[in-house]
């Protein structure tokens, strides 16, 4: 093979990934003038809520916890396939990850920054969220470290800060390819000054390379202690549906679950507007959707596990939680749903030919979006709706405030997913071109 | 006025043999860019691995104990609280935010340490100023020598290169 022909297939591949950030598309200024539409009604309704107070969203005793927590759990869950995809299968070799990694990372960092939100805003007054942190205060009261409360704080914004540098550190060659490939002066600079002077020296991959192996040997415990750490927090308490040692594994492959689903959902129509089928194959969203199966397969299995261990406790507000205000109670609906999306709907996977129907496989990935925000309810909501004391039984009912904020994360979410899409590579440019050579390589026998 | 001599090849493979052929990285000086990490180029060099770990793992350990003892000070010695029975001083209960703040330190000790190491942060470097450097994060494969890398190459150092296969040699001030 002549020297041309791999120039000319780099050149093709770089236009691919770049054209976005240079021509855009006409899709970016609907989609961006309704998803911020969304963002400004949804930093309205914060700003309501703040000078409010939350009474103005539906949670009251005993369901003190309800949307909001629902959905940080949720939000964070969507955060975990990033670094999975990234961190995990890079230490794992697996070369095809490099078609899908950034998309997955750029999904992480903003699923984070709204699952952030949410606690604070649930604080109340959250002007006072500082004080979950040892800041040197004059009233010497000091964060409660063995409450799993302040170990969220400090995992979640571990876990945000690890994934940003993560992100960017794997961002810097591919910046340094937009300032230089990049037709106007301006942009050269902008780019230029975000890359860092990056060359593409070997003294400098050799401390990259280190310094991305390690990160990526740093992130992987981190996916397995966030969502971990996330469980705690209703593990620890008492309140039945909670109390239950399955738990952080349970709630770690929920997050990978729920994560490589949003990442499918994200990823489909992207591949189809940029025409990326040639980067992102068939064969990539093949194995997505396989690790969707077993990831969805490991949470079947924590749910029957859950269910062994109410009936197996002979506890009767275990039993009744599980057996009674789960199917029948109240908010049964969201009960169904989450059985709809979690359980069945991931079935269809164990088929070669329906995974191959990209249609089929976005509305899968859909249901078990809806399915992991339902299971979050289920847990949160359903759990202190049916507390021990019959007398002390009430529903829960959101309001319009608790939808607007949900769908408004949506929009925000969104919003920062196309200003992504639109102004940075979106698939790992210098990656795909090493993982191009290897295997080229390979193939030569070399 | 000091001078740099900046070639670009076609490939990896074509860049490895220059870079052999001009005695690899125990020439100070001489110096490989590529728009991607590529083994043949790495083992051509021959550079000594990266020494980041023990600093990450430094930063690590630092974050992990720094934590530990901040948790102790605060809720074991300055304001010990009995809640639900536990100790004040609960190991159990400290790890968590101690593991967390572990991670982060060597994460940030990996991540300044890589751009302090690689010689990042710097904006403007010499080869800049060479026509056609833009290929070097594209599908261009650079040598650079510079120092005693090019004092040792001449006399012909650009026939030289010009044999092995490069398409463009160019020389530009290495003062700034």
């Amino acid at each position: 093979m002549t020297a041309a022909a791999p120039r000319a297939e780099e050149a093709r591949l770089a236009d691919a990934v770049l054209g976005p950030v240079w021509r855009g598309g006409r899709f970016f200024a609907p989609a961006f003038a309704l998803t911020g539409l969304g963002t400004i009604v949804f930093f309205l309704l914060i700003s309501y809520t703040v000078v409010r107070g939350i009474g103005v969203w539906g949670n009251n005793i005993p369901a003190a916890w309800a949307f909001a927590i629902v959905n940080f759990v949720f939000w964070i869950g969507i955060g975990h396939a990033g670094t999975f995809i990234s961190a995990i299968l890079y230490l794992f070799e697996q070369r095809w990850r490099s078609s899908v990694n950034r998309f997955a990372e750029a999904m992480t960092l903003f699923a984070v920054a709204q699952a952030a939100l949410f606690p604070v805003l649930h604080l109340g007054r959250p002007w006072f969220a500082y004080w979950l942190f040892p800041y040197p205060a004059t009233m010497a009261v000091w964060p409660q470290v063995k409450s799993p409360l302040p170990w969220d704080a400090a995992a979640v914004s571990t876990y945000g800060t690890v994934s940003l540098l993560f992100f960017y550190l794997g961002l810097l060659p591919d910046l340094a390819a937009v300032r230089d490939a990049a037709p106007e002066r301006w942009r050269r600079r902008v780019y230029g000054v975000f890359a860092l002077g990056f060359r593409g020296s070997e003294a400098t991959w050799r401390h990259y390379r280190r310094a991305y192996l390690l990160l990526a040997g740093l992130a992987t415990p981190l996916v397995l202690s966030v969502h971990s750490v996330v469980s705690s927090d209703f593990a620890v308490g008492l309140t039945p549906g909670w109390h239950s040692t399955i738990f952080p594994p349970y709630f770690v492959a929920g997050a990978i679950f729920s994560g490589l689903a949003m990442v499918l959902t994200l990823l489909i129509p992207a591949r189809r507007a940029f025409h990326f089928e040639d980067i992102v194959t068939r064969a990539d969203i093949d194995r997505c959707a396989k690790l969707l199966l077993v990831t969805g397969l490991c949470v079947d299995y924590g749910y029957l596990v859950e269910y062994f261990l109410a009936w197996y406790s002979g506890d009767p507000a275990e039993i009744g939680q599980f057996f009674d205000a789960r199917p029948r109670g109240p908010n049964a609906a969201l009960f169904y749903l989450m059985v709809l999306g979690n359980v069945l709907a991931p079935q269809a996977l164990w088929s070669a030919r329906l995974r191959k129907n990209l249609w089929l496989l976005f509305v899968i990935s859909l249901l078990v979006n809806v399915g992991m925000w339902s299971e979050r309810f289920v847990i949160v909501v359903m759990s202190l709706e049916r507390e021990f004391l019959s007398a002390a039984w009430a529903d829960y009912a959101p309001t319009y405030v608790d939808f607007g904020i949900l769908a408004g994360s949506f929009c925000c979410f969104l919003l920062l997913f196309l200003g992504f899409l639109r102004f940075l590579p979106s698939v790992a440019l210098s990656e795909v071109k090493e993982a191009r050579h290897a295997g080229a390589r390979g193939r030569g026998g070399e | 006025m000091t001078e740099l001599l900046l070639a670009e090849f076609d490939g990896p493979e074509a860049l490895a043999r220059a870079v052999r052929a001009f005695g690899g990285a125990r020439i100070p000086g001489l110096d490989a860019h590529t728009p991607y990490s590529t083994e043949v180029v790495r083992d051509a060099l021959g550079l000594p691995e990266s020494r980041l770990s023990p600093w990450v793992f430094g930063g690590g350990v630092i974050g992990a104990a720094g934590a530990y003892a901040l948790e102790w000070f605060l809720v074991a010695h300055l304001y010990p609280l009995n809640v639900g029975g536990r100790p004040p001083h609960f190991p159990l209960g400290f790890v968590p935010i101690a593991f967390e703040m572990g991670v982060l330190l060597a994460a940030f000790a990996g991540f300044f340490g890589s751009l302090a190491a690689g010689r990042l942060v710097k904006l403007w470097d010499p080869v800049f100023e060479c026509e056609g450097f833009e290929s070097a994060s594209q599908d261009g494969f650079w040598l650079r020598l510079g120092g005693e890398a090019l004092v040792r190459a001449a006399p012909d150092v650009e026939g030289r290169l010009r044999e092995l296969g490069a398409r463009r040699v160019q020389r530009v001030e290495a003062s700034a």
